[in-house]
């Protein structure tokens, strides 16, 4: 095998065998010190990710995808497990490896004392490993496996600790409503194996998928799709996300922000060659994301729970990068499509991470409160998570020149060349686009309301705190420096006005897409208008009425929350969707399921023990014959002799 | 002249309808010694046979075989006695249907249901008088000599 | 005439594969149908049944006085249906005489309330179980029997019927367990064993009585063809030959030993036939003569159950004469030298066995000073 297809099994073996060694060794041997392994296996994964990422830069038109073993084959079924090296899969492995390490590092420190070290650190691990290993496959089947590796390491992670009953809830909520979308995914799959002949491999798939029944395709596509909104966390399966900021809060950094929700992003990209043939999957991918963008920012808006608002923001961001994907309804924006979307899922990851890190080191001072109503002026006591705040605030908002105003241009002028082909389905487009600006109004706004409600005003710690209202520690806070320079600059692989287009160049090369347009679409000063201006105005609009609600002016909130008391209640309540689900899916189930104990335990089990009586009456029958009495016993005996005469002189009769 | 079949028959049948009267007594009868005595009665219905065998045959095997089976039964009425020596002495009686304890847990053990027919009552013996004396005659007494 | 015929060669005698040892032991290969013997073994059983069933004791005797007029009538028809006669008086009426008395002392042990009674009753059957071993040549066992069974065991069951129960009847006396079931039980086993005897043994008569017909027809006196006819029956003899030699079947292949019995059968019918309308009465005698030669060798092969030639058995042990023609006496001294010849080991063992007995019986019986055991 090539070095390059070693060191693709090495990347996700790494931490494998990091969280084994943590599993046998963690709880006795390493203790405090089961960090080292995972963060070490992570680093050097992270060294072989860059070195392939270097790789297939240097030759993008290359295919690697070495197949090193078959995982099973019988009859029709043959699945190879095989690794894919290409320009999206390179990409994507260098930024969950680099992001997955400093977080890491970060847990280090923030779960320094906790009884469940080196169980974090395992789980944390066998994440990293799943995630690498999805992003690396090379057939549907093993990103499936992987998929449902990613699942289960964030239900144990969420349900991390365990023994309380709102995180033991909120990981059974994230599995199973991710679950819902892992039927469709499992579907689609199985769809894909029958329409594209028991071939699973992406090269096939992707080769042939203009040459199969058209329907078949589209339900493929919708199907896969579900497996997306499920693991992203898209309406309507969005309501396990904030929930699972129960869990610690390098968990929610890694898991839901940066790497396990962005899953589904990568998948519809990754499939992209099958979803430019059905477009009309594409706009339901893009009219959800834009809907879950907005339903999300909304929703954000009133929380008071800082976690909770980055929470709907990352769900509000994902939408942002399906309406980015969504664009390639035109098959030849297909592949700014793909950019747009992975660009975003980038620069998402940096700042998102780094925001919910510093929120992370706010509540490690603050003495794990995280309601923001009980705290504020934190920006002298916590100077350095002050900054990494501020950045990831100002690239969450797309402030211009941060990493996040690139990526969201990118996702905003997708739809606008979607919106401006106008056959079909542009019309649509123009609505998503203007619901996707006013939502860039909405994220710096609530973003912002987070930042001031928790850094500025006068200085209020709660009593939780204890002694612990400092800065954290350098462990912690290096990652958050490492993060905001990211946030910051990360932007600058695709700022077209510079001139840099990095990785719209690199990801021209990712095969079975049509090819991108020689002339670009948006170039009249209109367009300019609408994709520099507008967004940019809707930021700084957003953080400018953020500042003047919570600095200026505290007392607007509360008299704006009185005059819009329905919407206000609505936001505050997440527009009731756990309680709409509650009634119509899982009190129904619940009813079902006591009927059927009942039934289990009344009907089956009385059948069982009727049947356990059975033998008992028939030997109750047959008892009395032992009476002990010995006469009775010879009385039997010379019955049976007598029988057994009468028997023998028939025989021999005949 | 040969002792044909139908001689043997005979006492072949004689010592089938032992053997099986003998069964009966050892099955129905309640008290030890009889229960004893019965199955002694099959082995005689089994030595019947033996002889007869013999005497058909015009050998001493049956004979032979008929001495043995009866020291057998010496032997074991000797030791038949023993046991039921020791069953009497724990519960006074002769009776097998007392020793039930090899019956299952939990049965009831088997009673006499049927009352007994009460026996006449027993006629007083008659009393001699010092003699001399006239007897005062009573009432309920009835002479039996 | 037929002396190489393969129907009497001596390969006759050898027995049925499935016969376990010796040479033909049990002839139940010549079962012939059932229905032959049926009722002869089912009268006297049921009558039986209910005698015994009504005079077993029960707490409230009731039809004893019926059950004892059916037990006698159960014995006498078993007398006449069940048992032959030899032709010789004597002998005759001390067998029945002897049986009788086993029989309705042997009822009565088992039908007495009173244990001294029964006891008493067992004394009487070994009595006359000893009368019967005595014509059966047997006059050692009749002693040994009547001393040890009757003289020792007896007495000694007496003794502890005494001193266990001194006030008379017990309540389980006057009881019987489960006497339904038992008598029926057990006067199904009777029948049974009674119909395995008489299809064993029985079958042999017919050809007896053609024997002998057969002998007292050659006799000098009948010397004209109708004489002899009518004195041995004509081709009704060779018919009812047939039928007694069609009994004596000892294989399970039917077909094959009929092929074997007709074949001859049918050629002495012929010459019968041949020799009567031919009025030669010398052939008709010939053949009388034959029917008489084959039939007592058939008899004889069938009667003559011998040991297995492997077996041994001492030449001092084998009686001088038929046993049936000693004198009683005569009869120890072969049971001696067979007992210290052929059965040595078997005597020693069985004079150890009494030795074990004994000390057994004192080991488990104890001392009465030790107190309960």
């Amino acid at each position: 095998m090539s070095e390059i297809g070693t060191i693709l099994w090495i990347i996700p073996i790494l931490p494998l065998a990091a969280a084994v060694l943590i599993v046998f060794l963690g709880p006795r041997l390493l203790r405090g010190f089961s960090h080292v392994p995972c963060v070490l296996a992570l680093a050097v994964s992270c060294v072989l990710s860059v070195y392939v990422l270097i790789h297939v830069a240097r030759q993008p038109d290359e295919l690697i995808h070495p197949t090193y073993y078959t995982w099973f084959a019988a009859g029709n079924i043959h699945i190879p497990v095989a690794f894919r090296a290409d320009p999206l899969t390179a990409f994507m492995l260098a930024m969950v490896t680099f992001v997955g390490t400093f977080i890491a590092i970060f847990a280090a420190g923030y779960m320094h004392g906790d009884d469940g070290y080196p169980r974090f650190f395992a789980e944390v691990s066998l994440f990293v490993f799943s995630m690498t290993g999805l992003v690396l496959a090379d057939n549907y089947m093993v990103l499936f496996a992987f998929w449902e590796g990613v699942g289960l390491c964030s239900y144990l992670l969420i349900g991390f600790w365990y023994e309380k009953p709102s995180a033991a809830h909120a990981a059974r909520k994230a599995f199973l409503v991710t679950r819902i979308g892992d039927l469709g995914f499992i579907l689609g799959i199985i769809l894909l194996w029958i329409t594209f002949g028991h071939n699973l491999d992406y090269e096939y798939v992707f080769t042939n998928a203009a040459n199969v029944n058209r329907g078949a395709l589209i339900a493929i596509c919708f199907l896969l799709f579900s497996g997306a909104i499920g693991k992203s966390a898209q309406f309507p399966l969005h309501v396990w996300l904030p929930d699972a900021m129960e869990g610690p809060t390098p968990v929610s950094a890694l898991i839901h922000a940066a790497t396990m929700v962005t899953a589904g992003v990568y998948l519809v990209a990754r499939s992209m060659p099958l979803y430019v043939l059905a477009p009309q999957v594409l706009l339901f991918v893009a009219c959800i994301g834009t809907f879950t963008a907005l339903l999300a920012a909304f929703i954000a808006l009133t929380q008071t729970d800082l976690k909770r608002v980055l929470a709907y923001s990352t769900v509000s961001q994902l939408g942002y990068m399906f309406l980015g994907l969504g664009a390639a309804v035109y098959a030849q924006h297909s592949r700014l499509a793909v950019e747009a979307g992975m660009f975003h899922l980038f620069t998402h990851a940096f700042f998102k991470a780094l925001l919910f890190l510093s929120a992370g080191s706010v509540m490690h001072a603050m003495g794990n409160v995280i309601d923001m109503r009980r705290f504020s002026g934190l920006r002298r006591v916590l100077p350095y998570t002050h900054i990494a705040f501020l950045c990831g605030a100002v690239a969450l908002a797309a402030v211009p020149l941060t990493s996040g105003f690139w990526s969201k241009d990118a996702i905003l002028t997708a739809a606008y060349n979607a919106a401006k082909e106008g056959h079909h389905y542009g019309a649509v487009f123009v609505l998503l686009f203007i619901c996707a600006v006013i939502t860039a109004g909405l994220t710096a706004f609530y973003t912002f309301r987070a930042y001031f409600m928790t850094f500025w005003g006068e200085e209020r710690i709660p009593h939780e705190a204890g002694h612990h209202a400092h800065e954290s520690p350098l462990i912690m806070v290096v990652p958050l420096m490492v993060l905001s320079v990211g946030a910051l600059f990360a932007g600058y692989i695709d700022a077209e006005p510079f001139g840099l287009t990095w990785l719209g160049t690199f990801l021209e090369h990712v095969k079975h897409l049509p090819a991108m347009p020689t002339e670009s679409v948006t170039a009249t000063l209109l367009d300019r208008v609408w994709l520099l201006v507008v967004p940019l105005a809707m930021s700084l609009g957003g953080i400018a009425v953020a500042w003047l609600m919570y600095v200026r002016q505290p007392a607007w909130p509360g008299v704006v929350a009185a005059r819009a008391r329905a919407l206000y209640e609505l936001s505050w309540n997440k527009v009731h969707f756990d309680e709409i689900y509650n009634a119509f899916f899982v009190l129904p189930l619940w009813l079902f399921a006591q009927f059927c104990r009942i039934f289990d335990l009344g009907v089956v089990d009385s059948i069982v023990d009727v049947l356990g009586h059975v033998p008992r009456l028939i030997g109750g029958l047959f008892r009395p014959i032992q009476n002990g009495l010995v006469q009775f016993y010879a009385l039997a005996m010379v019955l049976g002799l007598t029988v057994f005469l009468i028997a023998l002189v028939n025989a021999l009769a005949k | 002249m040969i002792l044909y079949p139908a001689m043997l028959q005979n006492y072949l049948v004689v010592g089938a309808i032992l053997f099986v009267l003998g069964m009966i007594g050892f099955l129905a009868r309640r008290n030890l010694i009889i229960m004893f005595l019965s199955a002694e009665m099959m082995l005689q219905g089994v030595a019947v046979n033996l002889v007869a065998f013999a005497y058909y045959h015009g050998n001493m095997q049956g004979q032979a075989f008929t001495l043995f089976i009866l020291t057998v039964a010496a032997c074991e009425a000797g030791i038949a006695l023993a046991l039921i020596l020791i069953l009497f002495r724990s519960k006074r009686s002769l009776d097998v249907s007392l020793w039930q304890e090899l019956r299952e847990p939990g049965q009831e053990p088997t009673r006499d249901e049927e009352p007994l027919v009460p026996p006449p009552p027993a006629l007083p013996l008659p009393r001699l008088t010092p003699a001399g004396i006239e007897p005062r005659p009573k009432e309920r007494e009835e002479s039996h000599v | 005439m037929k002396e190489d015929n393969g129907f009497f060669h001596p390969s006759f005698l050898i027995p049925h594969p499935w016969c376990l040892r010796g040479q033909g032991f049990m002839m139940l290969g010549a079962l012939s149908p059932w229905a032959d013997h049926v009722w002869r073994v089912a009268l006297p059983a049921a009558l039986g049944l209910v005698a015994v069933y009504l005079l077993l004791p029960r707490p409230r005797p009731m039809l004893r006085v019926a059950g004892i007029a059916l037990a006698f009538l159960a014995v006498v028809a078993a007398g006449f249906v069940l048992l032959h006669t030899s032709g010789r008086p004597v002998y005759d009426t001390l067998f029945y005489f002897f049986a009788f008395v086993a029989v309705v002392s042997g009822g009565m042990l088992v039908t007495h309330r009173d244990p001294v009674h029964a006891a008493l009753s067992f004394a009487l059957v070994v009595l006359s179980t000893c009368g019967l071993f005595l014509i059966m040549a047997a006059p050692f066992l009749m002693a040994a029997t009547i001393i040890v069974y009757a003289g020792a065991i007896i007495v000694t069951f007496l003794f502890v019927i005494m001193l266990a129960q001194q006030q008379g009847l017990s309540d389980a006396d006057s009881r019987s367990r489960e006497p339904f079931l038992t008598t029926v039980a057990c006067f199904v086993l009777l029948p049974t064993l009674l119909y395995i005897i008489l299809q064993t043994y029985d079958t042999g008569q017919p050809l007896q009585q053609v024997v002998a017909r057969a002998t007292r027809a050659q006799d000098e006196k009948f010397n004209t063809v109708p004489a002899v006819v009518e004195a041995s029956g004509g081709a009704g003899l060779l018919e009812d030959y047939r039928k007694a030699l069609l009994a004596l079947r000892w294989t399970p292949n039917a077909e094959e030993y009929q092929n074997q019995v007709n074949g001859p059968v049918n050629n002495l019918k012929a010459q019968w036939a041949a020799g009567e309308k031919a009025g030669n009465v010398k052939t008709l005698k010939n053949i009388l003569a034959d029917v008489q030669a084959n039939g007592t060798k058939v008899l004889e092969g069938y009667a003559k159950l011998t040991p297995p030639p492997g077996s041994q058995v001492s030449q001092l042990s084998v009686p001088s004469k038929e046993l049936h023609l000693l004198y009683p006496g005569e009869t120890v001294a072969p049971l001696g030298r067979s007992l210290f010849t052929d059965y040595l080991i078997a005597v020693e063992l069985a004079g150890t066995l009494l030795l074990v007995a004994t000390i057994g019986t004192i080991a488990i019986a104890g001392r009465r000073t030790e107190g309960l055991r």
